[in-house]
């Protein structure tokens, strides 16, 4: 075997409340590419973070090329020569192609002054040898998404990376454009480069790396010749998730359609896939639970936004209520008509962190307060407290900021406020991320208990198993369309995230 | 809406920076009444009370609707300009209703036979037309409002403006709209063209007399009733803190932020126009060109010394009242210990008090980061800026060399403090 280049020594990693990795240990070796797989919350970015210096306390050992390596900082790792192509993509898009590849390392004539003139030719040079004719003189932001990819890569070369970390490189080109990445990965390596590579695709995985990693729930569960298995044991291996045991008891049969969903489609202006979502076609009963299952990226998010009218461009198919077609211009529609939508980030689109628990649970159902047309502090108490005695809130009073509880009971609180409005329709975008085991199973229980009132529930959620022990039905999304169906005794976790990798 | 409330205050729902607002007041006028060596606070009460309540009312009207504006996540900068274009409209309206030829039609009996002038004995059918005259007036400014306010609106939420950006273009645009249509009803109406006019109205005469300073308070207290009903005990109220303290969140819960921004907005500047009035009344004269120049940032002060939060989200009507109170005596008292107009020192006042208000309300924050307040070259520069503005006040006030002591002094003070906090940081 050739030399290890890196070695993870039983890294680890928590973040309050969530252990995000826990012993890691796996060798890199030298000019190999080396691919990361794994579920949503596997670990994969926390691990990425760590190598390219982004996070820097941790715990474990990290040694590259032999030496013990303690960043402090993204350039820390630079000078360790390690460079991370970010998903999300790190250009300043209103500076030039060659003052990007050059940010923090201008260079400069024998004046002493910045020469963009010498910058605009060295970045030429690194270019080219990437075999594209990018003008460096252009404005990042300019470029299309496959191209500023480029940049980002001609950087790292001209960093001399002998590391380079690609996070889903292929997520946002279009086929040509991937065709032209693998050329540049096949490139890179002939000069001797490692690349570690993080992506959900098979066929790429499988047609790019030498050496498969898997993770799951922050653990390393092995490192395999990508010549020696296949597709479906890895996907087994990234599943192999524990159920936890939670009995729910019986379900009673779903009543008639209440929502009936056909082609839904959501454009996607400026990007090479051009849509979110595309004939997006389903129904939900009164009384059930439909899960959907993705992987980051699939369109979850974007189809709980169309169904509440919260889309930021306009949402094309038909959506009908109980039968009736129904248009949603605004949120407030979608309240009107009883739907209600417990969003996916709750810090950023479900608390007022200026506001009282109390205020939290009744600012949805304000109208049901008034007395003579104003707000009636006790009705308004009344309401709020009869929620928090409902759904078990644990809070030192109403008057308690909303920013003092824990993350479950936050939820709970928007839970709450939602069912004041007396909802038909309840969507949960991911309701248990980065919320504790105990809360987790309460809100299995009310979920439960809300379906069997005849509410009709679609849930969301990164935790396959979540889904199966919530779910009636399961649709699966891949890249913005269905891509698959199950029943509840259909569904494993095996068949959704092969269909979900599709 | 704050979270540290404890105790009997609690209940009766007073926060710790209004309280700290009103020992403030208290303190200041303590040092004026001994540092004054008039005793002006002693001797002339009577008077002194009637300014500050009248420059209070003035300041605060408008300073309701900064609040309002503010509290909802926005911020409206145009309220000096709003002041004097509606006061122009209200003026060039009495114009127009007196000489004009809707005027000399339907209110014959105003106009003498040369049709320039309003005859001293009207009787009480003139007396019902000219009351009639200026309610039309004022109504016409409150509207001009509303549609300023709705501007500001349309601009923030149809063409996705900036509120900084969308407020500070009409900031501009409105003074000069006010210049425009003050010449151009002169100049039609009256014998030349001019650029200000004089508001001879007995209405204003009436309001400008000290006797009737109550109703200025007055009408600021039932305007602050009104806010403090409307943001505390209605639905539209509660929706404008959510709007303010999380657009995204309110948004995805069902409320209409767009018509909420309108509301924040027309209330601020319909604010405005009803301060206009107090301005035409308090100044005698309609002048576009500088009528409440600069006055927006003085409500803003107000509003932001009260407690309210430029993040939006947080603000009060009690605090916004105490902390135009304050500016206003703050100012008062500064003009009576230095024995100067008051007008010169107001921008620097109102700059120094918020400066101090927002630092006052972040110090624990400061505390607790541990970074240092004079920092490197920057903390040096600071330092040296900061002397030489103590000796510009000195100069002015105490003579050169007092100047150059004051500036040395200072230096050599915040020196010792930068050096100690070097220190600090090391250790």
């Amino acid at each position: 075997m050739a030399n290890t280049i890196v070695s993870l020594r039983k890294i680890g990693k928590t973040f309050p409340g969530v252990r995000a990795l826990s012993d890691v240990s796996f060798d890199i070796t030298q000019g190999e590419l080396h691919a990361i797989c794994g579920e949503n919350g596997a670990g994969k970015s926390t691990l990425m973070k760590i190598l390219s210096g982004v996070i820097n306390d941790y715990d474990g050992e990290l040694h590259v090329s032999g030496q013990l390596a303690q960043f402090r900082s993204t350039r820390d790792a630079e000078s360790a020569s390690i460079s991370i192509i970010h998903q999300e993509l790190n250009l300043v898009e209103q500076l030039s192609v060659a003052a990007n590849i050059f940010l923090g390392r201008e260079l400069r004539s024998s004046m002493g002054l910045r020469s963009d003139r010498l910058m605009d030719l060295a970045a030429k040079k690194l270019l080219n040898d990437l075999e594209t004719d990018i003008d460096p003189r252009v404005l990042a932001g300019s470029l299309r998404v496959g191209d500023q990819q480029l940049v980002e890569i001609a950087k790292a070369l001209s960093l001399k990376s002998q590391i380079l970390i690609m996070d889903e490189p292929t997520s946002a080109l279009t086929e040509s454009e991937v065709a032209r990445l693998y050329r540049v990965i096949s490139k890179l390596r002939e000069r001797g480069a490692t690349i570690l590579y993080i992506s959900h695709k098979m066929d790429e995985v499988f047609q790019l790396s030498n050496r498969i990693t898997v993770l799951r729930d922050g653990c390393f569960i092995r490192t395999l010749e990508t010549t020696e298995t296949n597709a479906n044991e890895i996907t087994k291996w990234m599943v192999g998730r524990e159920l936890e045991s939670l009995e729910l008891g019986e379900r009673s049969a779903p009543g008639e359609v209440i929502l009936e969903v056909k082609n839904l489609s959501l454009v996607w202006p400026g990007h090479a896939r051009g849509y979110r979502l595309k004939d997006i076609s389903f129904h939900l009963r009164r009384g059930e639970v439909l899960g959907i299952a993705g992987l980051m990226g699939a369109g979850r998010t974007e189809l709980m936004e169309c169904l509440f009218g919260a889309s930021e461009h306009p949402v094309q198919g038909t959506m009908l209520l109980k039968g009736k077609p129904y248009v949603l211009s605004h949120p407030a529609d979608a309240c009107q008509a009883g739907i209600a939508l417990v969003t996916e980030d709750r810090k950023r689109l479900g608390i007022f962190p200026a506001m009282n628990v109390g205020q939290n649970i009744s600012i949805c159902s304000l109208e049901e307060t008034l007395s003579a047309g104003l707000l009636s502090r006790k009705l308004e108490r009344d309401a709020s407290s009869g929620m928090v005695s409902k759904l078990q809130v644990k809070t030192a009073g109403l008057e308690s900021a909303i920013t003092s509880l824990s993350g479950g009971n936050q939820q709970k609180c928007i839970v709450g406020r939602w069912l004041l409005t007396q909802p038909k329709i309840l969507l949960l975008d991911d309701p248990t991320r980065g919320v504790d085991v105990g809360a987790k199973s309460e809100l299995y229980r009310l979920i439960n208990r809300l379906c069997q009132d005849g509410l009709g529930v679609i849930v969301t959620s990164s935790e396959l198993p979540e889904l199966l022990t919530l779910s009636d039905r399961i649709l699966v999304l891949s890249e913005g369309r269905i891509t698959a169906e199950f029943t509840r005794e259909e569904a494993t976790q095996e068949k959704i995230m092969h269909a979900a990798t599709k | 809406m704050t979270n540290q409330r404890s105790g009997l205050l609690a209940k009766l729902g007073i926060r710790p920076n209004e309280i700290a607002l009103v020992i403030a007041i208290v303190a200041i006028i303590g040092v004026t009444l001994v540092a004054d060596t008039n005793r002006s606070y002693w001797f002339q009460w009577d008077t002194n009370t009637i300014e500050i309540g009248r420059q209070t009312a003035l300041l605060g009207i408008f300073a309701l609707g900064a609040m309002m504006v503010i509290v909802s996540g926005g911020i409206d900068l145009s309220s000096g300009s709003m002041i004097a274009f509606s006061g122009t409209v209200i003026a060039c309206s009495m114009i127009y209703l007196q000489y004009g030829p809707l005027g000399t039609y339907l209110f014959p009996m105003v106009v003498d036979a040369a049709g320039k002038s309003i005859p001293t004995d009207i009787g009480k059918a003139g007396l019902f037309v000219q009351s009639l005259v200026v309610i039309v007036s004022i109504a016409m400014g409150l509207i001009s409002g509303f549609f300023v306010g709705t501007l500001h609106a349309w601009l923030i939420t149809s063409i996705r403006l900036p509120p900084f950006v969308a407020t500070l273009s009409t900031l501009v645009g409105l003074r000069s709209m006010a210049r425009i249509l003050c010449e151009y009803t002169t100049s039609t109406y009256q014998s030349s063209k001019k650029a200000q006019v004089n508001i001879d109205h007995p209405f204003f005469t009436w309001l400008r007399d000290s006797k009737h300073v109550y109703l200025w308070v007055a009408v600021f207290m039932v305007l602050a009733t009104i806010t403090l009903l409307i943001l505390n005990r209605t639905v539209l109220g509660r929706h404008i803190y959510a709007l303010g303290g999380n657009e995204q969140a309110a948004k995805l819960s069902g409320i209409r932020t767009d018509r909420l921004k309108w509301f924040a907005y027309v209330f601020g500047a319909m604010t405005a126009s009803l301060a206009s009035v107090f301005y035409l009344a308090n100044e005698g004269v309609c002048a576009p060109v500088n009528q409440g120049r600069g006055h927006e940032l003085n409500a803003i002060a107000a509003a932001v010394v009260g407690g309210c939060s430029l993040q939006g989200g947080i603000g009060t009507v009690t605090g916004t009242i105490l902390g135009a109170l304050f500016l206003r005596i703050v100012i008062d008292s500064v003009s009576k210990i230095i024995k100067s107009g008051a007008d010169i020192w107001e921008g620097l006042i109102v700059g120094i008090v918020v400066v101090l208000a927002v630092t006052f309300s972040q110090l624990q924050q400061l505390r607790g980061s541990g970074r240092r307040l004079f920092p490197g070259a920057l903390g040096v520069c600071a330092m040296i800026t900061l002397s030489l503005f103590a000796g510009l006040i000195a100069m002015s006030t105490r003579g050169e060399k007092q100047a150059v002591i004051t500036v040395v002094t200072v230096l050599v003070g915040l020196f010792v403090y930068g050096l100690t906090e070097k220190q600090k940081a090391r250790g």
